[in-house]
Parts: structure tokens; sequence; C-alpha cells
């Protein structure tokens, strides 16, 4: 519980409207998209770096925490106050700044939605390509913070790649900025990457300058359909060899396809163990070569049949059905919980494999989907989180599928963050020194560890 | 507290809530959320409250009544939840909760009380419209009725559009159909025009129109307010005098009140026990058709003198998501000749009336409507056509503009017969 003069205080900076502490509003500050919960003790709504700065201040010289949030779309409480104090939720801190042509970048509030910025630079001919599956909800703060990826890595890179310079709130309240607007820019350490990623651990990510791409001319979507799951892991594989770069390469198991047949009905077949989803995107003449060399490529390893998309609405209608396709597999179960280890594409078959194997040996429901074009699979693992036992056999799993994907040389998590499920898994991927490095960078940042505390480095043991 | 929360809400919906896995999309398409930014706005966060509430984590507070009114029941949410959480239906079937705990407000219990009467409203209108003074006395003074401003309000018809009419109405030629009418208090008070369209474009057509007396209003307002008790003496009654055998459908005029007999009636009877009744209401519920969705059946194009204009349609949310109807109105207007139909940016979001939503909550309705109406400018049309009298009520109540006029798809139509 925060003290009255600490609530006096904070509701003096933003008003009581924008400062929230019924027992409601902390249970709905409670959850993100994961399983599990922690209450607030008051949500504040910042619209200005100056109130936020003003927040943090105030939190600093009455010792409470501080837990930033954009949309609460993390898989991994990253946004939770895992130990109480504030949620300082940027939702209302959502406008565009600046679409700058000329020099093509613009300039948005951490609150502003992935998809609005998305739409807003392609309504002037220019493209931001950074575009997690949770695009329509998530804010650009919090695809900064865990540096969200999403389906066009595979050519364009993720939210890093994107970002030339960011305004943020230190713990201290000081204000501070970092890179330009420039597209070079090699002055001092590369603080904004430092940023990106951090999970909301460092910083208060007030305002953001990224880089946008002139919008592709044409784009196709092409959909092959295989009767062997390995066949289209292979079909990955081949492709990124071989040298194309599609701008996106999707992969769904006959388990989402089902899902996705049946909450939106696109006529997919059911049949089928595995569908590739592919875009590829350019000037007409190099996408209409590509398309076709890349569905001779499909069949060629073996795709039953590969459509290829005519109309832009076609292509919107599968990609929206592959957006909402997390949720679509949790009809099938109350509880779902996403993996996300990620390893060289050209062992992303194997991978697969061994991930319905472990899957089946702990008796767990898994539907597999995968940005195989990055080598970043998704196993939805489903089960009831009432169930205890199951969620241990869950949990089991999982432990297996990250041994699994670091001995052959991946990662633990490609693009959602450790969160608290991976932070016991830390050490496993990095060494003494790295974790030694990360925890005094903390420090120089959070001196009095109070911003987002209980997240993932303070989760591992071991001694700095 | 517990047995709270045994009333009412069916076990295959309770179950709904675990399939919120939270993933937020609903958020994206919430115009309630996309105003207030907060969570408690937001479908996911309503879903979750009623989760604690089921779980006996949460007492329903005033404030969880609160949050839960905070809501259009657009039902955007269902459509896009990927679960297939069917948030509408919880936060109606919690509503009705809500409503044994924490009584109405005055103003509604007095709209309800009038709606659920049979008398009592054409009581009330009759003298309404005598004193010249319609119904004022039961508005607040400001001179505004949530977003809509008095001048902007409807005039109410001289008589009751049922009583302008015989029991049956005879086709001017030979008889092709014969279909039941059910005429919904809009069209029976307000907007007499629409009802005359109807009628006169299916006698044009042969096809006789029966109008039951004792019909009452659908209820579905009532329901939405969680007043479910109170709206089943419209149900029954409804149920009693639309017998849909001898006929060839039951057709509606007004999106809600063709939601509530499609759709509503029985789950609602199901949801408060009432087996067979539920029976009855699905029989009558399949033979309901929206206007537009009857009149597809003929061919009209021979007939239409030429209406020279430029039309868009707005989606009303009653008939586009709960009755998924969609194209039989456009492709009405487009098979009118001369009227020159132009889509709006976001026809099918809603318009921000949601019944009594924007009485309630009208800083909220005003953000959602103004994008309504900047879509509705930026066609330069000078109609809008839509076949749900709140959404016609909230669009001409905030158009700034007089010249554009705001009509059912079928006034143009029986323009366009005339
Ligand atoms: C259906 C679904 C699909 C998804 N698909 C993808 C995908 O394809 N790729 C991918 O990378 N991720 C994906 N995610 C994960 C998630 O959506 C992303 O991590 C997203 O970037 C989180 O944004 P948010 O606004 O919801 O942030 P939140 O969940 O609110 O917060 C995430 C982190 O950011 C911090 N944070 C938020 N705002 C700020 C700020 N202004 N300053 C400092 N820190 C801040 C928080 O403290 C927290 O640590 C998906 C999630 C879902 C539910």
């Amino acid at each position: 519980m925060l003290k009255p003069e600490v609530l006096e205080a904070l509701s003096a900076i933003v008003g009581r409207e924008r400062c929230k502490t019924s027992k409601e509003d902390l249970l709905t500050y409670g959850y993100d998209a994961c399983i599990y919960e922690y209450l607030p003790d008051v949500v504040i709504f910042p619209k200005s770096t100056r109130e936020t700065a003003d927040i943090m201040k105030t939190a600093l010289a009455h010792q409470v925490f501080v837990t930033p949030r954009g949309a609460g779309s993390g898989l991994g409480a990253e946004s939770l106050a895992k130990q109480g104090g504030i949620v300082i939720c940027f939702s209302m801190m959502n406008r565009i700044l600046e679409i700058n042509r000329a020099n093509r970048y613009a300039v948005v509030e951490p609150g502003v939605v992935i998809a609005d910025l998305q739409k807003a630079v392609e309504g002037v001919g220019l493209f931001y390509p950074p575009d997690p599956g949770s695009a329509a909800v998530a804010t650009m703060g919090g695809a900064v913070a865990m540096n969200a990826g999403g389906m066009r890595g595979v050519k364009y890179g993720v939210t890093r790649d994107y970002l030339l310079g960011l305004e943020m709130v230190l713990p201290s309240g000081e204000v501070m900025t970092t890179g330009t607007v420039t597209a070079k820019d090699v002055t001092g350490y590369d603080l904004t990457r430092l940023i990106c990623g951090s999970e909301g651990t460092l910083a208060l990510v007030t305002r953001i300058t990224v880089r946008l791409l002139p919008r592709p001319k044409a784009k196709r979507t092409l959909q092959a359909v295989y009767d062997s799951i390995d066949r289209a892991g292979d079909t990955v594989s081949r492709i990124i060899e071989a040298g194309i770069i599609p701008a996106t390469l999707e992969l769904m198991d006959r388990m989402v396809i089902k899902a996705l047949e049946e909450s939106a009905h696109l006529g997919l077949p059911l049949d089928a163990e595995a569908i590739l989803l592919i875009d590829v995107d350019g000037d007409p003449e190099t996408v209409e070569r590509q398309a076709a060399l890349v569905a001779e490529f499909c069949k060629s390893q073996g795709a039953r049949e590969v459509r290829v998309s005519s109309s832009e609405k076609e292509n919107e209608q599968l990609w929206v059905a592959r957006r909402s396709a997390f949720g679509a597999v949790a009809r099938l179960r109350p509880s779902c919980l996403i993996e996300d280890a990620t390893v060289p594409v050209s062992v992303l078959t194997a991978t697969i494999k061994k991930v319905k194997e472990i899957c089946a040996r702990n008796q767990v429901q898994v539907a597999v989907l995968a940005h195989a074009g990055d080598g970043n699979l998704h196993p939805l693992m489903l089960f009831d989180q009432r169930n205890r036992e199951e969620l241990e056999r869950v949990e089991k799993s999982m432990d297996e599928i990250v041994d699994y994907a670091l001995s052959v040389g991946g990662t633990l998590s490609g693009e959602h963050g450790i969160g608290i499920t991976k932070a016991k898994y830390l050490p496993k991927q990095l060494s003494p020194t790295s974790l030694r490095i990360m925890r005094a960078i903390k420090r120089t940042f959070d001196p009095q560890g109070i911003l987002n505390p209980g997240s993932f480095l303070e989760k591992t043991q071991g001694n700095n | 507290m517990s047995n709270f929360l045994n009333i009412m809400i069916p076990e295959e919906l309770k179950e709904q809530v675990h399939n919120c896995i939270r993933c937020g999309l609903c958020m994206s398409t919430c115009p309630v959320y996309k105003q207030l930014f907060f969570e408690g706005a937001s479908p996911r966060g309503k879903i979750q409250l009623i989760k604690k509430v089921l779980e006996g984590k949460l007492e329903p507070s005033a404030n969880f009544a609160r949050l839960l009114g905070t809501c259009l029941l657009c039902e955007t949410c269902t459509v896009t939840c990927p679960s297939g959480v069917q948030l509408d239906r919880l936060m109606k079937a919690m509503r009705a909760e809500l409503l044994s705990r924490f009584s109405l407000p005055w103003e509604k219990r007095t709209l309800f009380n009038l709606l659920s009467g049979s008398r009592l409203l054409p009581f009330c209108m009759f003298w309404g419209r005598t004193l010249e003074n319609p119904l004022r006395f039961l508005l607040p003074s400001q001179g505004r009725v949530g977003t809509i401003p008095f001048s902007k309000l409807p005039r109410l018809n001289a008589r009751p559009l049922i009583s302008q009419y015989p029991e049956v109405v005879r086709p001017d030629g030979a008889r092709v159909g014969r279909v039941l009418y059910f005429v919904g208090c809009a069209t029976n008070y307000l907007s007499e025009n629409v009802g005359r369209s109807v009628i006169a474009i299916l006698s044009r057509l042969g096809v006789e129109v029966i109008i039951p007396r004792g019909q009452m209003c659908c209820g579905f307002p009532i329901c939405l307010a969680g007043a479910r008790k109170a709206a089943l003496k419209n149900i029954r009654r409804n149920l009693q005098v639309f017998d849909p055998t001898t006929v060839d459908a039951v057709i509606v005029d007004c999106a809600t009140c063709g939601a509530a007999l499609k759709e509503e009636y029985p789950r609602v009877l199901e949801e408060m026990g009432e087996g067979k009744a539920a029976e009855a209401a699905r029989r009558l519920g399949q033979k309901v058709l929206d206007i537009s969705q009857y009149l597809s059946r003929f061919d009209l194009g021979k007939n239409l003198r030429p209406v020279e204009s430029r039309v868009t349609y707005h989606d009303p949310c009653h008939l586009l998501r709960t009755q998924k109807v969609k194209e039989e109105p456009r492709s009405l207007l487009k098979g009118i000749p001369g009227l020159e139909f132009v889509e709006m940016e976001g026809a099918d979001l809603c318009c921000g009336g949601g019944g009594t939503f924007q009485v309630e909550h009208p800083e909220v309705a005003a953000g959602i409507t103004a994008n309504k109406i900047q879509a509705i400018l930026e066609t330069r049309a000078d109609l809008v056509a839509t076949g749900c009298p709140g959404c016609r009520l909230q669009i001409h109540g905030n158009l700034k503009d007089d010249r554009i006029r705001v009509v059912h798809p079928v006034e143009l139509l029986a323009l366009a017969l005339s």
C-alpha cells in the first residue's frame, strides 16, 4: 500500500482521472498476455515527458517501485508490478509528432500503437517494417523496450534496426536523449540500442525517432500447402540458402491451421500437415519474378499446392488470420504458453521435430507456429493453468526445449524477451561475465533499484 | 456472494472467461477503449473483471457495474476475439446479474416502465404530442440529450403508425406473399415515414402485410440494460401475437428489433430457464428477416424511377454483427437508378449511439460519433442511409450540416417506386 501523501503527490501531477487506485483498476493492470498476475498499488497515465519525470522523481523521493507499461501484450509479465508500486502506463501518451518525408523518419510518443504508425506512414508512401503479431495492440514504447520482431524480420530486421534516437526519463527523474535523426551516428556508446530490448528496466522511454523506408511498390502473398511438416521446414532452409529474401516466411502446423480455420473460415486445407505463408515485396517486376521462383521452389520441395494471392484484399485476409493464430489456438484449451526459442534456420526442421517429440513425451499438447524465415519458433503449449500437475509438465517441456535450442546454437528468446518466465534459464546462455556487466549497467542507470523490480536480471541467481 | 454467482450466467459462458488469453486484440477494435485508453474501458479488462467476480475474488461493486456500463455492446470485440469468447453475451449476462444488486437510475427506470407497459407508452406519446412539447418533461433542462441538442430530436408521429393502418393491408395486385410486420417503437411512434415506406413497397410488390395488434416494444433495450425480468412480459406477448406459421416471413425495419427477434429472444429465454418459450422464440426467429433481406428476393429494377443523389451507408451494429446483414441494404441502394453509392471509411464502425450509451457517457460518445461524422462528410454524400433508428438519431443529431439527410434505405426505395 502506498502512503496517502505519495498518492496525493502523484495525483497532483496528472489529476485524479489519470491516477487510478480502485480495486477494479488495479486488477486490470495486474496481467499481461502471459499467465502470471501481480497487482500494482496505483496506475498512472502521463501525457508528457514532464509529467513522466515528475512521477519518477516523486517515486524516487518516496522509494516507491515504478514499472512501465504499454499495451500489456507482453508474454512474460515484463510490464507487471512484480513487487507492487506504481504502474506507469503510456497508453494515453499516444501522438504521432512528426512524419518527415524529406529525411524519412518519424517521431512518436511511446503510447502510439505500432499499426497506427504503420498506417500513418504508409499513407504518405513510407514504410515502417517491424511487424509483430501484436502490432494492432502493442505500443511503440513496448516494442522498443522488448525489441519486438515479428513477421518481416527475415528481410527487414527488428525494432532495433529502425531506431534512430530516443528520449527517456531516467530513474533519477533526469531526461536524457540518445541518437540523432541522421541515418549514421557513431558519437559515443550506442545507448539507443542498449535501451532497446532492456524490458523496461533502465529508463522510461518518452519519445521515439524511427527510420522509415520507401513503401514497397508491390507485394504478393503465397500460401504453400504441405503433407509433411518436414518438407515445409526444409523448404524454408533451402529458400534462405538459395539467397532469396522473402519479406516474410511463416510456418503453421496442422493444429494452428485447424484453429485458424475454426475462427476465421478462410478455406484452409484441414488435412494439411503444414502451411507456409510467404510474402515477397519490392518492385512489381521483381515481385513477379520472385513469386514465381518461390512457388517453383516450394513445389520442388514437395508442396502439394501453392496458391498465389491475386489481390491486396486476399493478402490481408491471410495475414489477419495469421495474426490471430495465438488466440485462435487458445480456443482448444483455456491456457496457452508461447515458447520462442530460436535456432539457426538450417536446423529448423530438426528443431520442430524435437519440440514435438519433447511435448509428446511430456504429454503436452503443442501447436507449432514459426517466423520460420529467421528460425524463430513459437511452440504454443496448451493446457489448463488451473491444473497444477499439467502446468508442471508444460514447464518441464519448456526446460527441454530451451536446452535443445541452446545446444544447436540457438537462443532463449528470439523476440518475446526473458521476463519472468525465462529468467531462470539466463545463466545457461549468458556467461557470469556478461551477467556481471549487465548488472553493473543496471546499477548505473538505477542505483536505487526502483525501476521494474523483480525483472529478469534480479530473478537469476549468481553473484555480481 | 456465492449465490449471487449462480444466477443466470450459463455455465458455457462462464467457462469462456478462461479462454481469454489476454492477447489484447479486442482493444484494437473497441471504440470505447480507443477513446479512453485504459484497461477498465476495454473488452479484455471487462472480461478479466468478470472472471474475478466469477471466481469470487472481486465483490461486484458499484465501480465494477459502472465499468461494465462503459460499453456500447457493439459486439466488435466478439467478432475480433480469435479465441471465440462471446464477450458481449458475457457482459449482457453480467449486467442482468448486477441489476439484482444495484437498481437502475430513475431515468432508465422510467423509460423501461414506459417501454414495457402496453398502455403507458401510447398514453404518454399521445399527451406528449398533444401538448406540442414531446417528452420535454422527462428531459434534463440543459438543452441536450447526451450529445444531441433538443432541436435535433425527432418529432412524434401524430398517431402511432399501427393505428394508421388496418390489421391486414391487402396488396395492390395479385398476392405473391404474406408477411407479419413487427413495427417496433421507433417506427410506430417516431418515424412513420419508414413504416409507410415499408408498407407501400410491399403492397406495390404484391405482398400482404399483417400488422398484429397488441405487439409491444421488442424489449431489447430493456434486456441490454440488464432488466431481463421486466422484458419478459414484452417477449411473451410478442411470441403470442406473432405466429409465424402462416406467413413467408416476419419482417422488421429496425436493426435492434431484428436482433432481438432473431438472436436475443431464444438466448435470453434459454438463460432464464424458460425452455418452452425459447423453443417458440427459435421458431419465430427462423422466420424473421430484416426488410432489406426480404426485399432482396424481388427484382425491383424495372419499376424504379431515378433518384438523383449521392448516398452513403452506415452499418448498424445490430444489423451487421448480430444479424450478419451487410450486402442486402447496399444492393438495394445500388439498385436505385441515378443514386450514386459511395462507401464511407469505416462504415462498419459503431456510430457511438449505443442505445442509452450516448446519454450516459456523452463525452465518450462524442469522440466516437465525431469520427463517424467525419467519414460521412468525406464521402460528400447528401444522404446517409441506415437501418437503425438509434443510429439515425445519433448521426442526425450530431451532423452540423442540415443539408445531409439521414434516412432508412426503404425510404429511398419507396421514393424511387412512387
Ligand atoms: C498475440 C501476440 C502476438 C505477438 N507477436 C509478437 C511478435 O510477432 N514479435 C514480438 O517481438 N513480440 C510479439 N508479441 C509480444 C509483445 O506484443 C511485444 O513484446 C510488444 O512489443 C509489447 O508491447 P506492449 O506495448 O504491449 O508492451 P507491454 O507488454 O506493456 O510492456 C513490455 C515491456 O516494455 C516495457 N515498456 C513499455 N512501455 C515502455 C516505455 N515507454 N518505456 C520503457 N519501458 C516500457 C514494459 O515495462 C515491459 O517491460 C506478441 C504478443 C501477443 C499477445
